[in-house]
């Protein structure tokens, strides 16, 4: 596991030397700051929609940073022929992919964490109280980058950059859809339908900003089923992201 | 018996799968070669000859189709047989943004080696990067990127060099350097595969050579086989008409009776030497080029 850290730790250094993790990071930023200064006619409405719409920035800041971070490292790897003498001597393919997720999953969580501090001081300048639940919810929000990030590896072994966005964008988009919406995609199939949706990721589970937003509790039990769902589909995601890996031939 | 040959290659065969199932291209076709415990292996052939693609099945880069590899008796896979490989790819190119000091350390803990920066400053004066360790890899030529790849290669002291085109575009003194280094490496007990373009190279430091065209072997065995296969000798005498020096080339067969014969005539023999081809000659023999 040692090789696996360094790794990590070399592509966590050159992810933070990169200038796209910065510029996404600067853009949510941006977008929050937008989010906060749309005028509001009374004090809990402001705080309400500042944090509804601040989670769901952060949560979109976590599918850009996802595919910014990581849908051009195993292509560029490859087409730098970078990869070859890592993959070639001192790592298995797995200890590449590996040491790559883990990685980009620190710097992307280091990057949420920012924008929640953002959205923390963006409630303070407004004099508006931070809900003690942010904090998990931004974690939640991390989780679900992660398993963004790994369906992000999965599809850049097998597509190149630009199809990878759209594809990784849509498995987005269908996993925050209810059973209801996803059968209304197909009525003549409703079977079908539920039984794909029951396989597809369920990333709804992740997101707790309207309960936050007014000022609802959430029960501690709720977040720890929530990561480790998204922990095992990560996981599911990665070990399909691998067994592509080990069939490819690196030309 | 354990087989503690370096690497062993039986039967080999890749076949790569044209785009949109438009049949497939047979890139090496049933090749067998070995590298030895201490041998210097020139392994050469024209562009596309695959001389890359058996690299990359020999690392496990590639499936192949048919055949094995082993390296020291075990699959390419294996953890421990990967560990003694040192490996120079062909137009190395590392991450930007770190520089040579930051790579090496990376790579001896990827590796699990115990070196400390004063080993890895040794190291880089050794390949010719002395006073560059602490410059981004974003600043280096094409030659330094290439000395930066020996330096990572003999980093863990590899039992079996291999390098694809290790000196391809690099410039006279670079390349005397280079191959200096791999004799230096040779004489620690490292065995290497040595692909290259450059047959004078193969041919000053090679004890073995492995002629490869459009996917097949062509030629393999000891230079001396290679470049002497037709066991001819070449008398040097001089003529009693001119007094400069003569040469003429004899069969072995016949070596001894031209001798006494010339011996008979009064004639002075300077030398008798085997005539040697040149690697090109038989490169160019073996793959079907016009030059004989």
């Amino acid at each position: 596991m040692k090789a696996v850290f360094t790794f990590s730790l070399m592509t966590l250094r050159m992810l933070f030397r990169r200038r796209t993790l910065w510029g996404i990071l600067l853009i949510i930023l941006l977008a929050l700051a937008g989010i906060a200064s749309v005028p509001s006619f009374d004090v809990s409405n402001q705080g309400r929609f500042i944090l509804d719409f601040g989670l769901f920035g952060i949560e979109v800041g976590a599918l850009l940073l996802a595919l910014g971070l990581a849908a051009t490292l195993y292509p560029r790897d490859r087409e730098t022929k970078t990869l070859m003498p890592l993959v070639a001597v001192p790592l298995a393919r797995w200890q590449y992919l590996l040491g790559r997720f883990l990685g980009a999953a620190l710097v992307q969580a280091a990057a949420l964490l920012v924008t929640c501090l953002g959205l923390m001081l963006i409630l303070l300048f407004h004099k508006l109280p931070i809900p003690g639940d942010l904090l998990p919810a931004t974690l939640l929000i991390i989780v679900e980058g992660w398993f963004l990030l790994s369906t992000v590896f999965f599809f850049s072994f097998f597509t190149s950059p630009p199809l990878n966005w759209p594809l990784t964008t849509m498995l987005f988009m269908v996993s925050q859809m209810g059973v209801a919406e996803f059968v209304g995609l197909l009525p003549s199939a409703p079977g079908l339908m539920r039984a794909l949706r029951m396989l597809l990721p369920h990333a709804d589970v992740f997101h707790i900003k309207d309960p936050i937003a007014h000022g609802f509790d959430v029960e501690p039990v709720y977040f720890l089923v929530a990561i480790f769902y998204g922990l095992c589909y990560s996981a599911f995601m990665l070990s399909l992201a691998l067994a592509v890996f080990r069939r490819r031939d690196l030309k | 018996m354990t087989d503690v040959r370096p690497l062993q290659v039986k039967e080999l065969s890749k076949q790569f799968a044209r785009k949109r199932g438009l049949g497939s291209v047979q890139a090496i076709s049933n090749i067998s070669f070995d590298v030895n415990q201490g041998e210097i292996v020139g392994f050469i052939g024209h562009n596309g000859a695959g001389k890359t693609t058996t690299i990359k099945c020999i690392l496990g880069l590639l499936k192949p189709s048919e055949g094995n590899i082993s390296l020291w008796g075990s699959l390419p896979a294996a953890p421990l047989a990967r560990k003694r490989i040192g490996y120079i790819p062909e137009n190395p190119d590392y991450d930007d943004s770190f520089n040579p000091m930051e790579y090496l350390n990376m790579f001896a803990s990827m590796r699990g080696l115990s070196g400390i920066d004063s080993d890895w400053m040794k190291l880089l004066r050794r390949v010719g990067l002395a006073g560059w360790e602490s410059t981004g890899i974003r600043q280096f030529s094409k030659g330094m990127r290439q000395r930066m790849s020996l330096a990572i290669a003999l980093q863990s002291e590899p039992d079996l060099l291999i390098m694809d085109e290790p000196t391809g575009g690099l410039d006279p003194i670079a390349r005397k350097e280079f191959r200096e280094l791999i004799l230096e490496e040779n004489k620690r007990g490292a065995s290497v595969l040595l692909s290259s373009h450059i047959l004078s190279d193969v041919e000053t430091i090679c004890s073995k050579a492995i002629i490869l065209s459009r996917g097949r072997l062509m030629a393999e065995g000891s230079m001396d086989d290679l470049l002497g296969e037709e066991h001819l000798f070449r008398i040097t005498v001089i003529s009693r008409k001119t007094g400069r020096e003569v040469e003429e080339t004899i069969p072995e067969t016949d070596l001894q009776s031209r001798i006494d014969s010339m011996r008979k005539d009064n004639l002075t023999i300077v030398k008798v030497e085997r005539a040697l081809k040149s690697l090109e000659e038989v490169f160019m023999a073996a793959t079907g080029g016009v030059k004989q």
